[in-house]
């Protein structure tokens, strides 16, 4: 990563969906909690919408998409936007790794969605990590 | 090669085979040689159920009666308990439903299957179950019905 690029971070947009409520927890706790620097939220709707601003953040810099469902709009959005898909990220995947996190409710997630979308957050923080690192790397080079 | 009866209803298009029989609640059972039976998901039932995360169905061995639970799913939005549509012993499980359950949703009619029973009465049973045509019509009407189109 080269000086102020982020890894761009593009959660589900499915409103009324628990798991795309959780796609967007993990979203909000990585880039406002774990590594605001960075990292950069991008809005699925704004993608949809072909804003220039966001088309061209995940056209400049690495993305990782987090799917709420199997129809996986972010990855699709963020590919057909020209982004370059560093992750993808499926929430049911991830609730199938920690069974005893079933996440419930919408507006507000119960305890175990809010955990299920803190250990998602803390997952990909690591791979943010991995990110600038390998690119440190590149720019030593 | 399996056929399809197809409709489309709202945005969703759903798919019945033509090759096996179905029971009231949306399951399959296809006769595979002598007693042998495979049983699975419909589309429909596996669409309306939603994404599945985990497929727990009963060990080869287990003894059924028709009626009886066959093994439970948990979806992204409900967890259901599978009635098996016939009586006999379990033979054979998909090992997919393990580690990946998604198949009852990729591919129900193939890959997603769940077991495989050796049937006690498939004659008496399959009495019990209702043709594709009639399964189909059923389907229908209970997804618009959903969708709010009657």
């Amino acid at each position: 990563m080269t000086g102020t690029q982020r890894v761009v971070i593009v959660p589900c947009s499915g409103i009324g969906k628990t798991y795309g409520t959780v796609s967007r927890e993990a979203a909000y706790n990585l880039t406002q909690d774990l590594r605001p620097e960075g990292t950069k939220l991008v809005a699925l709707s704004l993608l949809v919408l072909g804003d220039e601003q966001a088309c061209a953040d995940v056209a400049e810099s690495p993305a990782v998409t987090i799917d709420g469902c199997k129809l996986a709009c972010a990855s699709k959005m963020v590919a057909q936007s020209g982004g370059r898909i560093a992750r993808e990220v499926a929430v049911l995947d991830v609730y199938r790794q920690h069974r005893a996190l079933k996440p419930e409710g919408i507006s507000e997630l119960n305890e175990a969605g809010q955990e299920l979308a803190q250990v998602l957050a803390e997952e990909l923080a690591e791979f943010v990590d991995d990110i600038e690192s390998q690119d440190g790397e590149g720019d030593h080079a | 090669m399996t056929e399809f009866l197809e409709t489309m209803v709202d945005k969703f298009t759903f798919k019945v085979a033509t090759d096996r029989l179905y029971s009231d609640d949306g399951l399959w059972a296809m006769a595979e040689g002598e007693n042998r039976v495979r049983i699975g998901l419909s589309d429909f039932l596996q669409q309306r159920s939603g994404d599945v995360a985990f497929a727990e169905i009963k060990p080869v061995g287990a003894a059924l009666a028709r009626g009886d639970e066959l093994g439970t799913i948990e979806t992204i939005k409900v967890n259901i308990e599978l009635v098996s549509p016939i009586s006999g012993e379990i033979v054979e499980v998909n090992p997919l439903m393990e580690f990946e359950p998604e198949h009852i949703n990729q591919d129900p009619y193939s890959t997603g299957w769940l077991a495989i029973v050796e049937a006690a009465d498939w004659e008496g049973d399959s009495a019990n179950l209702i043709d594709p045509h009639a399964y189909f019509g059923r389907m229908k009407k209970e997804a618009e019905e959903e969708a709010g189109n009657l």
